[in-house]
């Protein structure tokens, strides 16, 4: 189970060497996230209250697969959970995503910047990146939902005829 | 396609020149779920291709990298089949390169306090005192330069092969203008990186 096997740090690349070079370190709540993760988890993906949003490529060393439980009625998002392959800026991005859109509507949701998740982790220069996938992975969860909604009710309506 | 008699720097360069557009059409996730699966690490148990992109993922073929909107997914495309690794590495070390030099002359000609130039491990790093950081680095899987300013924030760059430039999908931002226009206005004085 993917659960952490990213308890190793696994970032690929110029990201990694370069922040070691720098010698920075974590801020306290990314360190946080990382020990602590919200939302670890799956849902059932053929559910249709259920939004994917899968971004990023392992060749890259960050893929997010983000997900959210709409409730139909008010469009509100009532749980969401995540599982991240990356370094400890992806986690701790895609975690917070998770827990900033629990409660909210779906359309306010699109408007969560990857500046703010930024900022919230105080993530260096080079890791910002990792705050934008998660902002990509939000969108594409509600994207996903949207699309098998409308595809659902298009469904609907060829029973209804029939 | 490479004669064995043409020196070969030539004939890369040959044919850069004649390529109009990419070659073939972009792969999508549904035909290289290397790109996209943790492989099976995503998927609940059961049958089925590790990573089903049709479940999550908007499908979209087009032969041009123009036409194609990061927005929508940015994992789905193959940009292997944009541009060879070798041919990358020439075009983005070149531009880096470049950049570096001016970077270095301009810290000469103004007065910002910090102002320093980094150049490792295929990163460059333009701080700017208390203005902030530009970090500058190739993403070489996507083919992509990345970009990370203290104004924009991240930012990913790929190579538009009719504009011959480096260019933001999402914002058509062309790398060396967006770099002088928010360089100039940081350190008050205009910078040319064209």
């Amino acid at each position: 189970m993917l659960s952490f096997t990213g308890k190793r740090l696994l970032g690929l690349g110029h990201r990694v060497s370069a922040a070691a070079v720098a010698g920075r370190g974590y801020h306290e709540r990314v360190v946080d996230h990382y020990d602590n993760p919200r939302n670890v988890g799956s849902f059932d993906k053929t559910d249709p209250s259920v939004g994917t949003g899968l971004v990023g490529a392992p060749a890259c060393g960050d893929v997010m697969k983000l997900q959210i439980r709409v409730d139909e009625d008010s469009g509100k998002i009532v749980d969401a959970c995540f599982k991240t392959f990356g370094c400890g800026s992806a986690i701790a991005s895609s975690s917070v995503a998770t827990e900033w859109v629990k409660g909210k509507k779906m359309e306010e949701v699109l408007s969560i910047k990857n500046t703010e998740i930024a900022k919230h982790l105080s993530l260096p220069p080079v890791k910002l990146h990792c705050s934008m996938l998660a902002e990509d992975a939000i969108k594409a969860a509600v994207k996903d939902y949207e699309a098998k909604k409308a595809k659902h009710s298009g469904n609907a309506d060829q029973v209804e005829k029939a | 396609m490479a004669s064995r008699f043409a020196p070969r720097l030539l004939l890369q360069r040959l044919w850069t020149l004649r390529r109009a557009r990419p070659t073939s059409s972009i792969l999508v996730a549904s035909e290289s779920p290397a790109d996209v699966g943790g492989g099976g690490l995503f998927s609940p148990p059961g049958p089925s291709s590790a990573l089903d992109p049709r479940c999550v993922s908007r499908v979209f073929f087009s032969a041009r990298p123009s036409a194609l909107d990061e927005r929508q997914n940015p994992a789905a495309i193959d940009y292997r089949s944009l541009m060879s690794e070798e041919e990358f590495h020439n075009l983005a070390d070149e531009t880096i390169h470049d950049l570096l030099e001016k970077f270095e002359e301009y810290g000469d000609a103004i007065q910002v306090d910090g102002y320093e130039v980094d150049y490792g491990n295929h990163v460059l790093t333009l701080k700017l005192g208390s203005l902030g950081t530009y970090v500058l680095n190739k993403q070489t899987p996507n083919r992509q330069i990345w970009l990370s300013s203290p104004v924009s924030g991240p930012s990913r760059f790929d190579w538009d092969v009719t504009a011959k430039t480096w260019v933001y999908r999402r914002t058509k931002a062309a790398l060396l203008q967006l770099l002088e226009g928010e360089v100039g206005q940081l350190c008050g004085e205009p910078i040319s990186l064209r």
